[in-house]
């Protein structure tokens, strides 16, 4: 599903993020991707999205070689990627029937299409009585639900979530923890990008450890051990 | 599709119009003050046109014929002034009406009411009233009236009494023109950058939103359109708003215009009714090019994620 092949990321000046990288990702797998700061993490979820380019390797995403992706062809990647991430953002002036229709909207999806999907998928994130919310009436694990059902309203092979508990207590984590697992099951292959000790060792799922842009470890079922 | 998404980004610009509406009314003020300050520049150039038609209005040149002229000589001469480019008309002014208008001035002159009741004739000839359609085009009337054929029949001229003061005007008008067209595009300098960095701020504002957006997929032209329509909105209303300020202006002007211009006839409110296309037609449509460049260029910037 996701194939990284020496994969090499430099940033002017002279800054290293990743080096020589080989990461294979089979569909339908839960992957964490952990690390300290300054590890990568974040570099990979970037590549993922082609927000930025390999500066050495291939990069490919559903058998899409996306390495040299042209510009026009990057909302047609995103449209087939989910993305979660720490700060959830969400569109401040729409509502959160707005945000998840949004996805839709910009693809060009029928109004009936989308007035029939978008409520289900918020029920299925447990928001089915907030649509006419605008985000700031919304709690910090709300607000990451909205994302979430943003994220899967495309129905994607691949959900990236970039620090999604970040900016959630213990409890809100768990739940949207609880929420990444169930859509799993329902065989999206998910990438979790984090540093939560308790939210990856919980997990009992393949985690890759990054260390100074290179791949130190990757377990089958494993921790976070640094 | 391609209605859909016209469908949409009207939608969505209308939404964002009124979610933003703080920010709205103020993008709409600032282009409302800009359009106010273009329309006062037309303003004084309306007045100044009129200023100088009326002045020139006044101008022509009169040809006062000898006595003994007969009356078939001067019609010759006029039918010859009349083929001429520079000429707009020429009146001709009998003896007798000549006469009429000299007693009419001087009725209470009693000399020359004693006088002229002694003489048994009239002793003023016919004249030619001759109204050129340039100022700059007496001079060849003068040459075409020097003309030595008729230098028999001519007792004056009266363009020799105000030539100077017709060069003056010339001078005048010519300054005018130059220094509104000066002002103009000094005006028209400030409005666009004053417009340019509106739009710019706007969006600015909309920075981190147009992020979000392309992070979940949109093209850079769903993105744009909605921004560049929100903009055009706000430039119409604007318009609407200066026209109706201007009109209630005027209104209240208008009547005390003839007065403070002693007689010159100043119709400013019919000036921008004849105009109307024109003078708030180019701005509207002025306004709507530079939205569409200004949020083109600044939305350019933060489109690049």
């Amino acid at each position: 599903m996701i194939h990284l092949v020496n994969v090499t990321k430099t940033f002017e000046p002279n800054t290293t993020a990743l080096k020589d990288i080989n990461l294979h990702i089979e569909p339908g797998e839960f992957v964490s991707i952990v690390g300290q700061s300054g590890s990568g993490k974040t570099t990979i979820a970037r590549l993922l999205i082609s927000e930025i380019k390999p500066s050495k390797g291939k990069v490919i995403v559903g058998g899409w070689d996306i390495t040299n992706i042209k510009h026009r062809q990057i909302p047609l990647l995103r449209r087939q990627i989910g993305v979660v991430f720490q700060d959830f953002k969400l569109l401040p002036k729409k509502t959160v029937f707005e945000n998840v229709a949004f996805a839709l909207q910009v693809a060009g999806v029928a109004k009936k299409r989308i007035n029939k999907i978008v409520p289900q998928v918020l029920k299925i994130v447990d928001l089915g009585d907030k649509l006419n919310r605008y985000p700031q009436e919304l709690s910090g694990g709300e607000k990451q639900r909205v994302a979430i059902a943003r994220a899967l309203i495309h129905r994607p092979k691949i959900l990236l979530a970039d620090e999604p508990t970040g900016n959630l207590d213990a409890i809100n984590s768990k739940e949207i923890i609880d929420l990444l697992l169930k859509i799993n099951e329902f065989g999206t292959t998910v990438v979790l990008v984090s540093h939560d000790k308790d939210v990856v060792n919980g997990l009992k799922k393949r985690v890759i450890t990054l260390e100074e842009g290179q791949i130190s470890q990757d377990q089958k079922v494993g921790k976070y051990v640094i | 599709m391609i209605l859909v998404t016209v469908k949409r980004s009207i939608l969505f610009a209308l939404q964002s119009f009124w979610r933003n509406i703080w920010l709205s009314l103020a993008t709409i003020f600032i282009i409302s003050l800009t359009f106010l300050s273009i329309n006062f520049l037309v303003v004084i150039n309306a007045i100044s046109d009129s200023a100088i038609a009326a002045v020139k209005d006044k101008i022509d040149v009169s040809v006062y014929f000898k006595q003994d002229v007969r009356e078939s000589k001067i019609a010759e001469m006029k039918s010859h002034m009349e083929t001429l480019p520079q000429v707009e008309r020429i009146v001709y002014i009998s003896p007798d009406e000549n006469l009429e208008v000299f007693k009419e001035r001087r009725k209470d002159d009693l000399v020359i009411q004693e006088v002229l009741a002694e003489l048994s004739g009239n002793p003023l000839g016919a004249t030619l009233v001759v109204k050129a359609k340039n100022l700059s085009d007496y001079s060849e009337i003068l040459k075409a009236i020097d003309n030595p054929a008729y230098a028999d029949l001519i007792e004056k001229k009266s363009y020799d009494d105000h030539q100077a003061a017709i060069e003056n005007i010339n001078t005048i008008t010519k300054n005018i023109k130059k220094g509104a067209w000066i002002i103009s595009i000094m005006f028209i300098i400030i409005a666009v950058l004053i417009v340019f960095n509106t739009v710019r701020i706007a969006i600015f504002t909309h920075q981190q939103e147009i992020g979000i957006m392309k992070l979940v997929g949109a093209t850079n032209g769903f993105i744009r359109s909605p921004f560049i329509l929100e903009n055009i909105f706000s430039g119409v209303i604007a318009c609407a708003i200066a026209v109706s300020v201007i009109y209630f202006i005027l209104s209240l002007v208008q009547p005390h215009l003839n007065n403070f211009f002693a007689g010159v006839d100043v119709n400013l409110i019919g000036y921008f009714n004849n105009n109307f296309i024109v003078i708030f037609g180019s701005q509207l449509v002025g306004i709507i090019i530079l939205n569409i460049i200004s949020s083109s260029l600044a939305l350019g910037k933060y489109l690049k994620v």
